[in-house]
């Protein structure tokens, strides 16, 4: 089973029925989205100390305290280190460490204080404590706020000048509905959200939006090609998804295989902690991005599609296993043609719901399309 | 035909590999962000009074303008009450100091003389007419001397050629470069609180007298518009003894062409620099704003509006410190990164080898000349813009490999149809390009929508991104048409991709029977 189906994938021949399932993605994607909420509301999300601000410290540095003595004492007073800022300050004559971590109670600063200051064999008083404002200032976030609402409008007039507006809205469920999830599992896991994340989260928004255009360009390449056959959209969405099920999975594979490595390698192997949280946030968005192109935005789009007149007449009518395989390769069919009263119409007359009834599937499928006089040698 | 296809593949080798070589000449390399490398802490300290808040808003500013200073990503933050501002990619201090330090301090002056550099110039009078005392370069060609005449000189000339714009009402429009004895000859004399000043490109001296309103007379709400089909600047003034007093009391000076301001111009002076110089066309100002029209171009006016509006920082600071900040990140973590991403890129290409056999043999030399590009920018960027690699960018250029791989599978899937459809891509490989193109091209347009609104409407960590996306997009779109079409094609027609298992297709009839069955 699986080598047949490995080999079917290797050959673009797979006839998943993306379309008829498109419930299960559906409810799956609306469970994890109120899981989601849910968690923002009541947990909300771990702002890191670029957003919210915090305290840092400032002492001498010397043979006795140094980055790794400074980092000790944040430990032994319960502190967690892995997005502490500490560094050294070197002002040619004097140098100084500093420690800055996430607002603490009074009585944590001054503890940290007084050890700092014993390590240092300072007097307390010159271990110097300071609030610290965040570097994620409010303009940042309303900036990026408004460059997204502008970035959301003109990637819609685009996708409805490229393609076509209910194109525009599966592209963009797709892209909340990756956002949120990713969001939904740094609130869960309580990640502490840095700047960095905030980047992959933008990553992914492109990436989720890249991928599902990539299929809508199938999709639109599809329907040109059966416009002049009777073929329901549910067809033409499960025939482009399949079609470029391979270049998707490829695709993803070839995104995600870095980020895994970053976050194996880079991050539990040779322990750079900085990079673990990052590619996390990358690697949950990829696959939501390449999970939502599939099963949110194209669905999406079939289901908008089917309530226009020219497709009602055929909502619901799926070709599936071989028919749908024929079409899959390369378009039209190879083998056998039904004659039946409709299937000789012309597609000017096809909007009437009339035929509706009287078609059988797999008549509609054996239409021919247009000739294709260019297509075949 | 061949030459169609061999001139862009050789041009793009060149480039590319050119690019890395001259910067890695050079000694260019892509500079690390604070993050990774550290780089100059500047510390400003408040003096005097100031508002609570007002600290909070000087930050903003700061922020406003540090990070409109090129694509690096610095740290601004309060520290207790100081402001700190961490500038990575800097190589030494005072150039920190540099950008850091200019206070920000926006002052008023009346101008007492003018004149270009180095020259003695003439023409007095004429301040009616208009023109933005910055604009004009060429003057210090001319070394006339003494006239009382506007059209002798040449550039007075030209000068007058180019104030069209007439005054209006409630105007200051900007000043004509009367004469004043030059820079040597004024220095000897100068009395209590007046001083010298040159314009941004040093064309020309202003001789101001002290002081007059500090940029504060001024709400926050500079903007530039178009009036009467000319850019002009508009700007509120505060209310009150500090605003709207003040300001009318130094413009009846200039308007009256009192001693304190013969000139009737006002200099609008930031961190001693003259920034323009308008005259003043009313005693006082009654509608609340004030409106400077001049010879603008818009980004003339943009910028001015800009400084009238951040320029003014609430607080004032006392000189800047600078001092050396050691990396938050160990060395190590940019290792793992690199090594890591290193890994992740070779099991990509070992993937790809699997899947797709010998045509990914494009890929690998696609991603070296991608790779080289990226670099060499990165570098030059480094460089001229004080452009700095976070972690966080660093993961994101190992990413953008996966997204830049997508190209060549949405090409190579569409070759692999083509070849299971029974065709030789020796043929094909032209019109499967095309189609492969369209996706491509539509896909990267939305990421370059996206890069370009990120960029022009954000600052700090997001902007950076925004570069990076935008970097890889276009990179991405060039290599596509000008690396991969003719790589392809030029080997459509050898035996290389016209043997019977490339691309892992293998019996062609067999596999469409198979999907028909």
């Amino acid at each position: 089973m699986m080598a047949g189906l490995w080999n079917r994938l290797y050959t673009g021949t797979t006839t998943v029925d993306f379309y008829g399932k498109r419930k299960v993605g559906f409810i799956f994607s609306a469970v994890l989205v109120i899981i989601t909420l849910g968690s923002l509301i009541g947990r909300g999300v771990n702002l890191g100390i670029d957003f919210t601000g915090g305290i840092a410290w400032e002492v001498k540095q010397s043979a006795e305290l140094t980055v790794d003595t400074a980092r000790e004492v944040l430990e032994a007073n319960n502190i967690e280190t892995a997005n502490a800022k500490i560094q050294t300050i070197d002002s040619g004559d004097a140098a100084r460490v500093r420690i800055q971590v996430e607002d603490q109670p009074e009585n944590v600063a001054s503890a940290v204080k007084k050890s700092l200051a014993d390590k240092a064999s300072v007097d307390v008083n010159e271990v110097s404590q300071s609030s610290v404002s965040s570097t994620w200032g409010r303009s940042i976030t309303e900036k990026a706020a408004w460059a997204l609402l502008w970035f959301f409008l003109l990637v819609t007039a685009f996708i409805v000048w490229q393609f076509e507006f209910k194109m525009a809205v599966g592209a963009l469920a797709a892209v909340v509905h990756d956002i949120i999830i990713s969001v939904g599992v740094y609130s869960l896991s309580g990640f502490e959200m840095t700047p960095a994340t905030v980047v992959a989260f933008l990553t992914i928004l492109g990436y989720s939006l890249y991928d599902t255009i990539v299929v809508f360009d199938r999709v639109r390449e599809n329907t040109e090609m059966y416009s002049g056959s009777k073929v329901s959209y549910g067809d033409i969405v499960n025939v482009s998804m399949n079609q470029v099920l391979m270049r998707s999975l490829n695709t993803s594979i070839s995104s995600l295989l870095p980020v895994v490595s970053l976050l194996v390698l880079g991050s539990f192997v040779m322990g750079a902690v900085a990079l673990q949280e990052f590619a996390i946030a990358l690697l949950v968005g990829l696959a939501t991005g390449a999970y939502s192109s599939i099963y949110i935005a194209t669905p999406l789009l079939g289901v908008l599609k089917e309530r226009e007149t020219k497709y009602a007449a055929m909502r619901g009518e799926l070709s599936r296993g071989a028919d749908m395989g024929r079409m899959i390769a390369r378009g039209m069919t190879t083998t056998t043609r039904t004659r039946s009263a409709t299937a000789s119409e012309k597609p000017a007359s096809e909007s009437t719901p009339v035929a509706e009834s009287l078609v059988d599937a797999s008549v509609i499928l054996s239409h021919p399309p247009r000739p294709r006089k260019k297509r075949q040698r | 035909m061949r030459r169609r296809l061999l001139v862009p593949l050789i041009s793009v080798f060149v480039v590319a590999f050119g690019g890395l070589t001259a910067n890695l000449l050079a000694g260019n390399s892509p500079a690390l962000g604070l993050d990774l490398q550290g780089g100059v802490s500047v510390t400003l300290q408040p003096v005097g009074e100031y508002e609570a808040n007002a600290l909070d808003v000087a930050v903003e500013i700061i922020r406003q303008r540090v990070d409109s200073l090129g694509v690096a990503e610095p740290e601004i933050i309060r520290q207790g009450g100081t402001v700190v501002v961490n500038l990575p990619g800097v190589k030494d201090q005072q150039s920190a100091l540099d950008l850091v330090g200019r206070t920000g301090e926006l002052t008023l002056r009346p101008v007492l003389q003018m004149g270009t550099t180095a020259t003695t110039t003439t023409v007095a009078g004429e301040t009616t007419t208009t023109v933005d005392a910055v604009t004009s370069t060429s003057v210090a060609e001319q070394t006339t001397t003494t006239a009382a005449d506007v059209a002798t000189g040449p550039g007075s000339a030209r000068r007058a050629a180019t104030t069209t714009v007439p005054p209006t009402d409630s105007s200051v429009p900007v000043a004509d470069d009367s004469a004043v004895p030059a820079t040597t000859s004024a220095q000897p004399q100068l009395a209590e609180g007046q001083e010298i000043l040159a314009d941004k490109d040093g064309s020309f001296v202003y001789l101001v007298g002290p002081v007059a309103a500090t940029g504060e007379v001024f709400e926050n709400d500079a903007s530039a518009e178009i009036q009467n089909g000319s850019w002009v600047v508009v700007v509120t003034l505060r209310s009150g003894a500090v605003g709207e007093d003040q300001w009318n009391a130094v413009a009846a000076q200039c308007f009256n062409k009192e001693e304190t301001c013969p000139s009737q111009q006002l200099a609008i002076v930031l961190d001693g620099e003259v920034i323009s110089a308008p005259a003043v066309q009313e005693p006082t100002f009654t509608g609340g704003s004030v409106q400077i029209s001049g010879d603008f171009t818009e980004s003339e006016a943009r910028q001015l509006a800009k400084i009238l509006e951040f320029g003014a920082v609430p607080v004032k600071f006392d000189a800047p410190t600078a001092q050396a900040v050691s990396a938050t990140l160990g060395t190590d973590s940019l290792r793992a990164a690199v090594v890591s991403g290193a890994v992740g890129v070779l099991l990509v290409l070992l993937y790809l080898f699997l899947y797709y056999r010998r045509i990914a043999l494009v890929v690998l030399l696609g991603l070296a000349v991608s790779g080289s590009l990226q670099w060499s920018v990165i570098s030059w960027l480094s460089r001229s813009n004080g452009l700095a690699l976070t972690l966080a960018g660093t993961a994101g250029i190992i990413l953008s490999v996966g997204v830049t791989v997508d190209s060549y599978v949405v090409f190579f899937e569409k070759l692999k149809d083509s070849l299971r459809s029974g065709r030789r891509l020796k043929n094909s490989a032209q019109r499967e390009f095309t189609a492969a193109w369209r996706t491509i091209l539509v896909a990267d347009t939305v990421s370059l929508i996206g890069a370009a609104v990120l960029w022009w409407l954000t600052v700090g960590a997001v902007r950076g991104f925004a570069f990076f996306l935008g970097l890889s997009t276009l990179i991405d779109m060039v290599i596509a048409y000008f690396y991969t079409r003719p790589m392809v094609l030029l080997l459509a027609r050898t035996r290389f991709l016209n043997s019977a298992s490339v691309l892992g297709v293998k019996r062609v009839e067999s596999d469409v029977a198979a999907g028909g069955a």
